[in-house]
Parts: C-alpha cells; sequence; structure tokens
C-alpha cells in the first residue's frame, strides 16, 4: 500500500524562536496574512499538508521547521492517532486530519517550486532559497550574501546587450547545486521588502532593478520603453520582462503596496516596483503645465485596464537629492 | 477623509481616502499614487487663497515652495503618501487648536486646516535647526512624516529636547532655546549644541533620529559638490 503522510504543526515553538517572528515567517512561507497565520497556527495541532508523499513532506517539514515553528510528519494512514501527543493532554483529543479539512478551504496552500524564506520584512528583507540537487538559480550580481559551500557559481551574460543598457548589471549569477541541495542567502542592494511570485505562464514587468532572482524557466530580457516614456520618467529606458513558468523574487526600496487596478491608477515614475502584463501605461504629466513643473511629481505614470501594480513607498532619488545637501564643498585650491 | 497608515514604523505610507468633494492638501513631491480620476492642482498656498507672500514665507521655512490640492471630483478616490526619508507618520486631529510643526515634517492635512509660517523670534535662529516652524490651526486631520520613530512626551512643567528631534508641539507649550549642559563651552563639546527647553503643559512629538546628524554622518562619503 502506498504510504502517504501529513505535516502537523504542533503549536508548539522551536527551541529559542520568537512566536510572532516565527508566525510571521510561517505566513510569508505560505502567503498568509499575519492574522491568518496568526489562526492557523492557534488551532494546532493542524495538517498544513496531508495526503502527500514522503519527499513533498519532508520539504515541508523542513521549510517550516526554519521558520521556528515546530512541525512534524505524520504517517496518514497510520488511522487517526496522532503523533503530536506529547504535552498536549490539555486539549481536547482533536486528529489533525479534522482540522485540516477546514485549513485547506481557508488557506490554499499554494506551495509551489523553490521552498524558500524572507526574514526581516518589509525593512530589511533577505531571502533564503533553498535549491533542490540538480537545480539552479539565477541571481542578480552581487547579491549573494551567503551560500553553501558545495554551490557552484557561474557568471552569464544574460540578456545580450540590452542588459548593460538597462542600468541592470550585464551579468546574472547562476547558483547550481550539482552536488545535492543546498542553500543560498541574498541580500538586494536597497533596504526594503521582497515579494515572491510564482509564474505559471504569466508576464510581470519589473523597473529595471527590482530584479532579485529566478528560476530557470523564467525568461528574463529587456523591453524598450519608447524614446519618449524612457526619456521623460527619468527613470531608465528598459524594464525588465519576466515570463515562463517558476519562481520569481523582486525587491523594493521602503515598503511594497499591492495595488489592483481596475480601471485607471497614477504613480510616480520612481515608485514603481513592477506590474503585470497586460496593462495599458503611458508616461504623463500630472494636472496642468505649472503642476508638471512646480508640484514635485513631474511625470508619472497612468496604468489602465485591469491588472497588479506593486509600488513602493520610498524613493531613491527623494533619498539622494536629500543626502545632495549634505555634499561636501570642494575646496578652491 | 480617511487616513490610514501602512508599513509603520519603518517605511511608512499614509494611505488617504478622498470622497467626493472633499480635497486634501499635500506636500510638493509627497505623493506615490493615487486613481486616475485624481485632479490635482499646485497652488502657492492654501486653495483658492493663493498668497505669494505667504509662499515666500513658507520656502523660507524649508518647506516647499508649493503645496499641491488633491480632489477626486465626483467620485470617492484614493492617495498614497511618502516621505523622502525613512521614518514613521503621525495622524493628529486638531479641533481649533494650535500645532506647531518642525518645518519638513509637514506631510499633508486636511482643507480646512489652515497653515501659517510661524516666526519663532530669533531664538529659533540660534538653534541650528530651520530658523522657522508651521503653524497649523483649525479643524481637521493633518499627517507629519518624521526621520525614525516618533514617540509622544506629555509635558507638565519642564522638559529638555534636542531641537533635531522635534516633529511638532501644542501650542500651549512655551519654549525657548538653551544650552544642554551646565556652561556653553560644555554643552557643544558634549556635541549636544542647542536643545529646546519646554514649559507648560501640553505634548511634544519627537522623532528617534536627527536627520541633520545623518546627513553629516553621510557627508565624507558623497561626491564633492
Amino acid at each position: 500500500m502506498h504510504t502517504t503522510y501529513n505535516v502537523v504543526i504542533t503549536g508548539k515553538l522551536a527551541a529559542g524562536a520568537d512566536k510572532t517572528a516565527a508566525i510571521n515567517a510561517f505566513g510569508a512561507l505560505f502567503k498568509l496574512s499575519p492574522e491568518k497565520s496568526q489562526s492557523v497556527f492557534n488551532k494546532a495541532p493542524v495538517a498544513v499538508k496531508s495526503n502527500t508523499d514522503k519527499t513533498t513532506a519532508e520539504k515541508f517539514y523542513r521549510a517550516i521547521s526554519k521558520t521556528g515553528l515546530e512541525c512534524r510528519v505524520v504517517d496518514a494512514t497510520a488511522g487517526d492517532t496522532p503523533a503530536v501527543s506529547q504535552g498536549q493532554k490539555d486539549t481536547p483529543a482533536s486528529s489533525p486530519a479534522a482540522p485540516a479539512a477546514t485549513t485547506d478551504n481557508d488557506t490554499p496552500v499554494t506551495f509551489k517550486g523553490f521552498s524558500y524564506k524572507i526574514e526581516g520584512r518589509p525593512d530589511y528583507s533577505f531571502l533564503t532559497v533553498e535549491i533542490p540537487a540538480n537545480e539552479t538559480l539565477k541571481v542578480e550580481a552581487s547579491a549573494m550574501a551567503t551560500m553553501d559551500t558545495h554551490l557552484v557559481m557561474k557568471t552569464k551574460l544574460k540578456g545580450g546587450f540590452g542588459r548593460f543598457l538597462t542600468g541592470e548589471s550585464l551579468f546574472l549569477n547562476e547558483f547550481s547545486a550539482a552536488n545535492g541541495a543546498a542553500e543560498i542567502g541574498i541580500a538586494p542592494g536597497t533596504p526594503g521588502d521582497l515579494v515572491h511570485q510564482h509564474l505559471d505562464g504569466q508576464t510581470l514587468f519589473l523597473q529595471n532593478s527590482a530584479f532579485v532572482a529566478a528560476t530557470m524557466d523564467v525568461n528574463l530580457d529587456t523591453k524598450w520603453q519608447g524614446m519618449l516614456k524612457g526619456f521623460f520618467s527619468g527613470e531608465s529606458f528598459f524594464l525588465i520582462r519576466a515570463s515562463g513558468k517558476g519562481d520569481l523574487w523582486f525587491n523594493s526600496y521602503g515598503a511594497i503596496i499591492e495595488i489592483d487596478v481596475e480601471d485607471d491608477y497614477v504613480v510616480d515614475t520612481s515608485n514603481i516596483v513592477a506590474f503585470t502584463e497586460g496593462l495599458e501605461y503611458e508616461i504623463t504629466k500630472v494636472g496642468g503645465y505649472k503642476s508638471l513643473f512646480l508640484s514635485g511629481e513631474g511625470f508619472v505614470c497612468r496604468f489602465k485596464g485591469k491588472g497588479k501594480v506593486w509600488i513602493q513607498t520610498r524613493n531613491a532619488q527623494a533619498f539622494t537629492s536629500w543626502a545632495h545637501f549634505f555634499r561636501p564643498v570642494k575646496s578652491k585650491k | 477623509m480617511k487616513i490610514e497608515l501602512v508599513n509603520r514604523p519603518g517605511n511608512t505610507a499614509a494611505k488617504v481616502t478622498l470622497a467626493a468633494g472633499e480635497t486634501c492638501t499635500a506636500e510638493a513631491g509627497a505623493m506615490i499614487a493615487m486613481s486616475g480620476h485624481m485632479n490635482i492642482t499646485t497652488t502657492t498656498h492654501k486653495k483658492g487663497a493663493g498668497g505669494i507672500f505667504k509662499a515666500a514665507k513658507r520656502m523660507l521655512s524649508g518647506e516647499s515652495f508649493f503645496l499641491n490640492h488633491f480632489d477626486p471630483k465626483d467620485k470617492e478616490g484614493e492617495l498614497w503618501l511618502g516621505s523622502s526619508l525613512a521614518g514613521d507618520m503621525l495622524a493628529l486631529t486638531l479641533d481649533n487648536e494650535n500645532l506647531i510643526v518642525q518645518s519638513g515634517s509637514f506631510l499633508a492635512s486636511e482643507e480646512s486646516v489652515d497653515m501659517d509660517m510661524g516666526w519663532q523670534g530669533f531664538k529659533s535662529l540660534l538653534s541650528g535647526e530651520s530658523m522657522f516652524w508651521l503653524n497649523l490651526k483649525g479643524r481637521g486631520q493633518v499627517v507629519l512624516s518624521s526621520f525614525g520613530a516618533i514617540y509622544p512626551i506629555e509635558v507638565d512643567g519642564d522638559y529638555i529636547v534636542d531641537t533635531g528631534h522635534i516633529v511638532a508641539f501644542n501650542e500651549t507649550l512655551d519654549f525657548t532655546i538653551t544650552k544642554a549642559g551646565s556652561s556653553w563651552l560644555q554643552s557643544f563639546l558634549g556635541g549636544e549644541g542647542l536643545v529646546c527647553k519646554f514649559s507648560g503643559k501640553g505634548t511634544v512629538w519627537c522623532q528617534s533620529h536627527n536627520a541633520n546628524s545623518f546627513g553629516h554622518a553621510l557627508t565624507p562619503k558623497l561626491r564633492k559638490a
């Protein structure tokens, strides 16, 4: 008989783990809001994945253990005696299988692709990705902070000359786990948030410095914005177009706000992080000509249609012009 | 006007929801994103009451010369505002009271709030910080931004705050610029320089970091102008 397994959160914390941090990390892993992950945690012991094969169960186990929540893999076919017996005398005897049904309904666990975690959100996000054996991850040049010694790094010229012009590094580093699964820690250049998207045929446009990492089946190329758009936006001439299938991570300067565009929406050009394909966009001025020069907003991007736009709360340009005031004065000879 | 602060305290942004007919006044350059139908007008002062003199005064106070007024025309709209430095924001509701705001900390206000530059006399000139303060009065909501976290201090009696750490304070408080230590020499060597001594009863909102100190820490790393 084929044995299946349940992955169960025991409702306890791993040694030394902080409860809030662990719950948040758990939420980030399953893309749940803090409230939602808190409620899942409160329902513990609860199965977050049921009737799965051993490999998947172990993958879940490793990923969840990293968040700081204690979890265990239970033989699902072993009947309804949960293996979470120790220290559970005060809890009414609840089989993890029963709450599992509700969890699956409330919180669709969409666990696809590589397992990863994001720590320090939203101010100082840091990404750790588990690369399975014989898989490869594309990472923005110089973003690697820590990694297992057996990862093999190869620097690739990706996207051709176009990427050179975007101001994005010409090189992408490819990390291959040729000698078994390995872990890599990735620190983006700007302090801010990180977003994970699992692409399944969709296409996303990223602002030129937002790319962090992607799996091999995600295609990255650059999109010429047109002379006018690029020139007036004060930003780069290009956007990065990410398409295909797989995991994609991108980052921001400041926190990220997700906006569902229904009709039309205006975003300051320097606050755009990413947007979905299908949205029409044009660079325009806000208000009249007086506003153009005096409002401090300059040009904005007007999105039309239906889709999603990710914006960042901080603006690197605004920060540098603030810092400009503090530049040392050149001494006269 | 509904104000919601998100991603506090490190990377705060303010989401302002405006009903039809409402107007929100914001510091120039603060808009991050907004509904497509939002109307924007740029003036030198309060909408409809433009005065170049008042604008000039505001420019002197370290605030931008211009203000943007956002109105969603005939249907509800939303507006996102951010600041250039990382930090928290504070939403306050004024009820016919006066609030004195450190220039540069002002982010947005409801149309019903009147704004004027407060001249605090030569004592502010000595403080080494901005010379001017903004005087907000009237009734309505106000959003302030800070560099770092914001913490309120209820003053009843005397209290001393470093001039670079003040975000805003109630006008009921009186303040004098003074030295931190017992002697002028000590105060300057101690790096504290001038401080603000508040007296009376009221609230002072302080920011955890001093933008000027941060800027000066960057100076050696920046290219020469």
